[in-house]
């Protein structure tokens, strides 16, 4: 039964060997490359740990001979503000409001499409499914203005009028996540054996309980990679914000590091500290779902 | 009661004109084993995953026990099947896929743990309970899969080719394991393979399909013995049965059939002759099969044929002889003890209740 598992060969190795290059060459080529990408993101580190009055005084380089000056006390600036409205704190908590529904709506929904899509049994499923990737080509900008309008003609109607408020920018990220993210879970879960949900129908799950007991469990991985890629957009996403947000007194950190740096020269401080706090939560939400990338989920399904 | 019939059954997919399952009556009576054999794309996995709910009905009706199911949901007709890739779920460890469908049920917890642990010890699965299928090899997958179906104890059993996924020595091996399973349960079984070998060791009844059509239900012996036509007799028995296209001649009151260059005839008795007479066929399939050619010449009734070898195959304690016989091949299987080499030309005989005749046209054996 148990197999002897030939020892992989590292990745690196192979590179080596493809290359002609001696295993630690390469290792110093790679090093070299994740240092040039790093530089930008280190030196903002690097100033956010640097009291204001040196920026003007001295690069950020010179910590290296002096590392003394490097000080939390932005930090303990930016925190002992709290969550006044209009502080960096403020900022977070707006940018988390809108990209964590944003995220977990549009998994849902994918996946939930993704099911019926795959393994549902009405026809022209393959024609919506084009439609769909179709869709994927529409930039965002040509949505807005329209997407103002129909909010506007919400408001008339009904009275509820999204624009200006986090649901409003909620509901357009998760519209443009959609394609995208039905066209991943799709192509996932096409990959899944029919037998596993035909072996659940005998057993007794209707199609929600397969959905959440087989499919959703199989393709978490999936879920995941989507997960990540939504959660980085809507965290990243200025133009969007700054179009159905503009008014409003809580603004996400993507518009509150703008409307610093727009007051030229001041409050490097505060833009240097935001940004490397606004980096931080992609990185945890990163490594967080970074386990879920098991490969081999499907290994014993079938044969 | 939890037996199995069914009416007329049909089965036409949308855009195809050919019947998948062309009218199938079966009934499958309570504890029976029955195989459902026939070549790849004949039908049989179709009128099974029909059974189970899994293929809409054409036309014609599915009883288990007294109850038509034509319209229940899989989950509603009490029933398990045992599927060719095992689709075990890979997530969920060998005790979880096991309990699966009775966590499902809502059964009591401690229930479930008798009806698994119980499973387990009869299918020799208890150490593993905790692992993944992943970790498993292929039998023990197989094990698992037969474990999910008898926890449930379902009326019936339905099992899609379990075996084709294992190799040969553990296909022998649980070939035996699932009749002695079908002996221990005394369940309805209906068992789905193309290989006619497991079907004649396993069943009861096998019901050959071929084309969406049944061509003849019987036990293992009938369909050996009597096949009702040349498919069945074709199918069943390994090698299979030589075919020759023999000519009716009329000898001083008897009939004889001769092969086309005169190397094959057989000399037939009276209810033999009269059976040709009554079919009223002046061309007939002579069929024999390999294990009932006797390499010596013989008198009298029956079979004589006067042919060379091609091929010796040799087996240990016999030999298949390719043999050709004024341009017809046939495959005879001799001791191995017989000296014979390539090219020998030998006279050959069988005796007269071996040879099967079968109309020309329709392939309908001649009674």
């Amino acid at each position: 039964m148990s197999k002897e598992t030939p020892v992989k060969e590292s990745r690196i190795a192979v590179l080596a060997k493809r290359l002609h290059l001696s295993k630690s060459a390469v290792n110093v080529v790679l090093a070299l490359v994740a240092i040039f990408w790093l530089v930008p993101t280190i030196s903002l580190l690097v100033i956010s740990l640097r009291p204001e009055s040196l920026f003007g005084q001295s690069g950020w380089w010179t910590v290296l001979t002096a590392p003394s000056q490097l000080t939390f006390g932005n930090y303990a600036t930016i925190f002992s503000q709290g969550f006044a409205t209009g502080g960096v704190l403020d900022s977070l908590i707006t940018s988390l409001e809108i990209t964590i529904p944003a995220t977990i709506l549009v998994a849902l929904i994918s996946s939930l499409a993704a099911y019926s899509l795959v393994f549902g049994f009405w026809r022209g499923r393959d024609t919506i499914f084009l439609v769909i990737v179709g869709l994927m080509v529409v930039p965002l900008q040509v949505a807005l203005i329209p997407v103002v309008q129909f909010y506007r003609e919400l408001g008339n109607l009904f009275g509820l009028n999204p624009y200006g408020t986090i649901p409003g920018v909620i509901i357009f990220h998760v519209a443009f996540g959609l394609p995208f993210g039905i066209f991943l879970m799709r192509n996932f879960l096409s990959g899944i054996p029919k037998d596993l949900l035909e072996a659940g129908r005998i057993e007794g799950a209707g199609e929600w309980k397969i959905f959440y007991r087989i499919v959703l469990p199989l393709a978490l991985p999936a879920i995941a990679s989507l997960a990540i890629f939504q959660f980085i957009w809507v965290w990243n996403d200025l133009l969007v914000a700054l179009v159905f947000l503009g008014g409003n007194v809580h603004s996400p950190l993507t518009i509150f590091l703008y409307d610093q740096t727009r007051s030229l020269a001041a409050n490097y401080w505060i833009v240097s500290t935001g940004a490397v706090v606004s980096i931080f939560v992609p990185l945890i939400v990163f490594f967080s779902f970074q386990r879920y990338f098991v490969r081999g989920v499907l290994a014993g399904a079938v044969k | 009661m939890s037996s199995v019939t069914l009416r007329e059954l049909t089965k036409q997919y949308t855009g195809n004109a050919a019947l998948s399952l062309d009218s199938v009556s079966l009934d499958v009576a309570h504890g029976e084993f029955i195989c459902l054999v026939g070549p790849s794309g004949c039908g049989k996995t179709t009128a099974l995953r029909m059974i189970a709910g899994l293929e809409s009905v054409t036309s014609g009706e599915i009883e288990i026990g007294d109850r038509v199911v034509n319209d229940l949901a899989p989950r509603d007709r009490d029933i398990a099947l045992v599927f060719q890739s095992y689709a075990l779920y890979p997530h969920m460890t060998v005790f979880d896929n096991m309990s699966f469908g009775l966590k499902l049920r809502k059964v009591p917890k401690d229930e479930i743990n008798t009806a698994v642990t119980d499973a387990a010890r009869i299918l020799d699965l208890e150490q593993y309970l905790d692992r993944k299928p992943s970790q498993l090899s292929g039998g023990q997958r197989q094990r698992v899969a037969l474990g999910r179906a008898i926890v449930r104890s379902p009326a019936a059993f339905l099992m899609d080719e379990p075996l084709s996924n294992l190799d040969a020595k553990l296909r022998v091996q649980t070939r035996a394991e699932i009749a002695r399973l079908h002996q221990r349960l005394g369940a309805t079984m209906i068992y789905v393979t193309h290989d006619q070998v497991e079907a004649m060791t396993m069943a009861d009844r096998i019901a050959v399909i071929n084309l969406g059509k049944l061509e003849q239900v019987g036990s293992p012996r009938e369909l050996y013995d009597r096949p009702a036509n040349q498919f069945v007799a074709g199918f069943i028995g390994s090698p299979s049965m030589n075919f020759v296209p023999m000519h009716v001649e009329s000898v001083d009151g008897g009939i004889r059939v001769v092969s086309a260059g005169g190397d094959m005839d057989v000399t037939l008795d009276d209810v033999e002759s009269d059976m040709i007479r009554r079919a009223g066929v002046s061309d007939v399939v002579m069929g024999v099969r390999p294990e009932h050619i006797d390499h010596l010449a013989r008198s009298g009734r029956g079979l004589q044929l006067r042919a060379s070898v091609d091929v010796i195959e040799f087996l240990g304690n016999d030999e298949h002889v390719h043999l050709s016989s004024g341009g017809h091949e046939l495959v005879a299987i001799v001791d191995a003890r017989t000296p014979l080499t390539i090219g020998d030309s030998l006279t050959l005989s069988a005796s007269s209740e071996a040879i099967h005749l079968f109309h020309p046209e329709t392939g309908i054996a001649l009674k």
